[in-house]
């Protein structure tokens, strides 16, 4: 028998080298994980039991179950199994593309699309950048295995992803989050096609603003259906018509049209979503909201038009204390912090499919799901939402989602109850293989160490002044890096906020979004840069409000 | 009566956003039919009938349904007492960019691709503060960066309601041009972004070249006017295997201008541009419906009136660049007294609550009499917006966009004590005044809440120390 510290003791080393999967695929195939409480979430609790694993599959869940005399066992008193869960929406795997080179390779006749994000280009697209439906995820991904420490302390083996920028975002993939190569990461591709409301870049060209991104869009989808009309009529009788031009991006919009593929469109406000349902009744589209933080307001149309919501828990909350000297938060602020916890059970009283996503603040995840627990949902509708309810809305309810014989063996295993306060993640099983999560996860990925900011990262607090509808405003960031992922606060002159989706590239450039108290309420916004010795240099997007610059100085 | 109408109209930004409405934490309600109104002994000042002493009036089902003396309130009709108050239409602004997530696709030269329809926002703080200035409807319009912009919106600023509840369904469309310095000067403007190649410059760079790229749109325009006509009579003649042009959705607006189906709203300051647009229009066989700002509208009152444009302005604001100079204040009267359709805007969401007293400014410079400067603010804004059956005056069978005001509309020191869209009530004084206290305890109430409490250990002056720590570990269960 092995003990569950020395399996765990064996993998935080290997995974802090920097290929740790060779050295698991050699790993043994069968595990016992025996005496502990199963919550298959397809059946009911098994309060001590067993499951094993062998080859990468569940081959027996229950309370008798013989352990096979090959099997490594693990005991697992005080220990929980739950399915893996799965993350509904976000873009792990993605080696954060280096955008700023994929998209400044300008060209196209100035014509820049996307977002804060840039998006990947398609070879012979006949679209912009940004535009380009024909775009796949899979093409895009590229382990990281780094990039995986901080979704895996959040208890997830599995992950929604899609290309992070541009307007038409290409097909996604649900990945297993076991950072090997990409032919075995991915459990389905080009389930969705993904559409965000977001502006083109800083570079001037067409659409450079929400309503030209939403032009764009509508006259995209108008040639499409042309393109199927075309084809259909070519296809019927080619004699004396000419052929029409192949066009990948149009082509790659057909199942779309047909409603063999879903449209993800990321909306959080209600009035994202109400334009993203309009939208999607105007060309008779099968609609998924990503993101929804309001959408508990627009759950009787969610529900009427059969709509489900990919949730971010990623809730907004207040994280630092305000200067003596700031305006305090307008009342819809406070609100929407109070409030938005409560939306999943809105959304589950009303009868809407919900999955949650993170958000991208991993380290959270957990104590978020908790706040929607706290906000009127039961536990075991929360575990739903991480598990089946993804699983169907991705079409893989028969491969991932519930601990079954026959599914693949993708694994939480806590101390506790999930839903109990403190609870953490102690190990996972992705594709049959475990993986430990180191004690204090994000911190052991740290060289130096120390306050006051680690050589080599982004680590401390940044003065940035940033260029804002014609006046120059002043934040605060408070940076931690550990490896890719970055994380941190934003605080000053545009509220408080959690960085989310925070990462640093190869090159040293990094990304992350917040949102940011402006006017009216939220914004969201999508910050891009790069250090430049002792300062940041960078572009911040913000949906109806333009590109601007931003520098920002290390405090000392 | 109604959860749609909170908010305030204090002067303290910081108290207003205090007083604004979110809906409760329940899915949408359906709408209840609003209560019938009867507004009893007001002055009444019908803008196109002239002014009523001691009248009532009756709001019923979203109309005026009788103006007169004595009226008899239904069963269940609420009863304002108007003594000593002044009933006025709604005001219209005919130049707004409120309530709009995005002004300007300033990227080409030609947007008329774009529609405000499509980014209105609902929530925005300054539709209640322009309800408590007595406006109720806007023409939203596509910023000026360039030479023709984005589609219209026009609202009836129905605070509370989605957006698709405020859209005015029947108001012709319309559609943004600009002449002048903006588009030039916006033209100029090179985008740097680092890491990126510089923005080219944006054809044109003169007034000339506005004109060209007009010509050029609308020469355009008829051609794929023609290839759908051409498909349409095809089609007519049961042609087989025919296949529809491609549409365009940059061409087709300007096609409708074509064919007197959208109305073209043209940003423009200086003379020899706006007779430059009327003539261009005449060869293209469409009507201006207005000049928007028009500074020097009255240097060409009779060819603007010739032409049969309308004219938007504002009542005394110049001088901020160098084609705004040439202005003067007489400029609205001198083009009434031509018979041009003029009209005050905002351009503004903070003139927006006091247009008003911009059209007073007109009895003062120019002379008008009261029922013109009304008329400027309100039924002539309807004409341009092919609204006047409907809004716009105080008249039996119309909406019930109505304003009572304290005092006379004209004078400074009037302010609206009910303002109603279609019949609701959007805005009161009382209502408002009500809505304060409860806006304090929700305010001390959602402080208090976790959510809204820093957490602790990353408080004091900005979080300072905690650098190193992992990144948003949550505070109180993982450690």
């Amino acid at each position: 028998m092995v003990s569950l510290l020395r399996v765990a003791g064996v993998v935080t080393c290997v995974a802090t080298i920097a290929s740790p999967l060779t050295a698991q695929r050699t790993a043994p195939a069968t595990f016992a994980i025996t005496n502990a409480r199963l919550v298959p979430v397809s059946a009911p609790v098994i309060e001590s039991g067993t499951v094993v694993i062998r080859g990468g599959l569940i081959v027996a869940v229950g309370a008798t179950v013989a352990v096979p005399a090959d099997a490594r066992v693990i005991d697992g008193t005080g220990l929980t199994v739950y399915p893996g869960l799965i993350d509904g929406f976000g873009t792990l795997g993605l080696p954060s593309a280096a955008p700023a080179a994929a998209a400044g390779g300008g060209g196209g006749g100035g014509r820049g699309g996307g977002g804060g994000a840039a998006a990947p280009r398609a070879p012979n697209s006949t679209q912009a950048v940004g535009l380009q439906p024909e775009l796949a995820v899979v093409n895009e991904l590229g382990p990281d295995a780094m990039a995986f420490t901080a979704p895996h302390a959040a208890g997830f083996t599995t992950a929604f992803t899609s290309i992070g920028g541009g307007v038409f975002r290409g097909q996604s993939a649900v990945i297993n989050l076991d950072g090997t190569d990409v032919s075995t990461m991915v459990v389905r591709s080009g389930m969705t096609q993904q559409l965000a409301f977001s502006r083109g870049g800083g570079g001037g060209g067409f659409p450079g603003s929400l309503f030209g991104v939403f032009a764009a869009i509508r006259q995209e989808l108008l040639d499409a259906q042309r393109y199927r009309e075309l084809s259909a009529a070519y296809a019927r009788n080619p004699k004396g018509m000419v052929r029409p031009a192949y066009d990948p991006s149009l082509a790659a919009l057909q199942p779309v049209l047909a409603r063999q593929v879903p449209m993800v469109m990321l909306a959080n406000t209600q009035r994202e979503i109400e334009r993203a349902l309009d939208l999607a009744k105007e060309f008779n589209l099968r609609a998924i909201i990503a993101g929804g933080t309001e959408a508990w307001k627009v759950a009787d149309r969610l529900k009427a038009e059969s709509v489900p919501v990919l949730l971010t828990v990623n809730f907004p909350r207040r994280t630092t204390t305000p200067a003596v000297d700031a305006d305090p938060d307008p009342l819809r602020v406070l609100r929407e912090r109070v409030e938005a916890p409560k939306g999943a059970a809105v959304l589950q009283a009303a009868g809407v499919t919900y999955a949650f996503t993170s958000g991208g603040a991993f380290p959270e995840f957990l104590a978020n799901v908790r706040r929607a627990v706290g906000g009127g949902l039961t536990p075991e509708q929360a575990l739903r939402a991480m598990t089946t309810t993804p699983a169907q809305l991705f079409g893989i309810a028969d491969r991932v989602g519930a601990l079954e014989a026959g599914r693949i063996a993708n694994l939480t295993i806590t101390k506790g109850d999930l839903f109990a306060p403190g609870t953490t993640v102690q190990q996972l099983f992705i594709d049959g293989q475990p993986i430990t999560i180191p004690v204090a996860a994000p911190s052991a990925g740290g060289a130096g160490g120390g306050r006051g900011g680690r050589p080599g990262t982004l680590d401390g607090q940044w003065t940035a002044r940033i260029a804002f509808d014609g006046a120059e405003r002043e934040v605060t960031f408070t940076l931690t890096q550990h490896g890719a992922i970055l994380g941190g606060v934003l605080e000053g002159s545009f509220g408080s906020a959690t960085l989310e989706e925070g990462v640093v590239q190869p090159d040293g450039s990094f990304r992350f979004a917040a949102w940011l108290m402006h006017h009216d309420g939220l914004e969201r916004a999508e910050f891009r840069g790069v250090r430049q010795g002792d300062a940041l240099v960078g572009e911040v997007a913000v949906q109806g409000h333009g590109t601007s610059r931003f520098t920002g100085n290390q405090e000392r | 009566m109604t959860t749609t109408v909170e908010g305030s109209m204090t002067t303290s930004a910081v108290a207003l956003v205090l007083l604004l409405a979110v809906p409760a934490l329940s899915a949408q309600a359906p709408r209840a039919a609003a209560p019938a109104t009867l507004i009893t002994n007001a002055t009444v000042l019908t803008v196109t009938k002239g002014t009523l002493a001691g009248t009532d009036v009756l709001l019923q089902n979203g109309k005026i349904a009788q103006i007169g003396k004595h009226l008899t309130a239904p069963a269940g009709a609420t009863t304002i007492d108007g003594t000593g108050k002044f009933l006025m239409p709604g005001i219209i602004d005919p130049h707004s960019h409120m309530m709009s997530d995005a002004t300007n696709e300033g990227s080409l030269s030609v947007t008329s691709m774009v529609r405000i329809a499509d980014v209105l926002n609902p929530t925005a703080p300054n539709i209640y503060r322009a309800l408590a200035g007595g406006t109720t409807m806007l023409n939203i319009l596509h910023g000026s960066a360039n030479t023709i912009g984005g589609q219209n919106a026009v609202v009836k600023l129905k605070w509370g309601r989605t957006a698709q509840e405020m859209l005015v369904p029947g108001a012709m469309p319309g559609i943004k041009f600009a002449l002048g310095e903006n588009v030039t000067r916006k033209n100029n403007q090179t985008v740097i972004v680092q890491g990126q190649p510089a923005a080219p410059r944006r054809y044109p760079s003169t007034r000339m070249g506005q004109e060209v790229i007009l010509r050029d749109a609308f020469t355009r325009a008829r051609d794929y006017q023609a290839t759908w006509a051409d498909y349409r009579a095809r089609l007519a003649k049961k042609e087989a295997g025919l296949i529809a042009p491609r549409r365009d959705l940059e061409l087709e607006p300007l096609v409708e201008v074509l064919e007197g189906k959208r109305w073209v709203h043209a940003h423009s300051y200086r003379a020899d541009e706006m007779l430059m647009l009327l003539n261009l229009a005449d060869d293209f066989g469409f009507t201006i419906k207005t000049l928007q700002h028009g500074l020097e509208g009255y240097k060409i009152a009779s060819e603007i009136a010739k032409h049969g444009a309308g004219l938007s302005t504002f009542a005394d604001s110049w001088g901020y660049k160098i084609e705004a100079y040439d202005a003067i204040p007489y400029n609205v009267a001198i083009l009434m007294r031509h018979g041009v359709v003029t009209t005050i805007n905002s351009d503004d969401d903070g003139r927006a609550r006091r247009l008003n007293i911009d059209a007073a400014k007109m009895v003062r410079y120019g002379a008008l009499t009261e029922d013109e400067a009304l008329r400027i603010i309100t039924y002539n804004g309807a004409v341009q917006l092919g609204l006047e059956t409907r809004v716009g005056s105080i008249e039996v069978g119309k909406e019930a966009d109505v304003v009572l005001w304290n005092a006379h509309p004209l004078s400074v020191y009037a302010s609206p004590d009910y303002t109603f869209i279609d019949g609701e009530l959007y805005f009161s004084k009382a209502m408002d005044a009500e809505r304060r206290a409860a806006r304090v305890a929700e305010r001390t109430e959602l402080e208090q809440a976790e959510a809204n409490q820093a957490p602790s250990g990353r408080g004091g002056a900005g979080g300072r120390g905690a650098a190193g720590t992992p990144p948003a570990m949550p505070p109180k269960e993982n450690h």
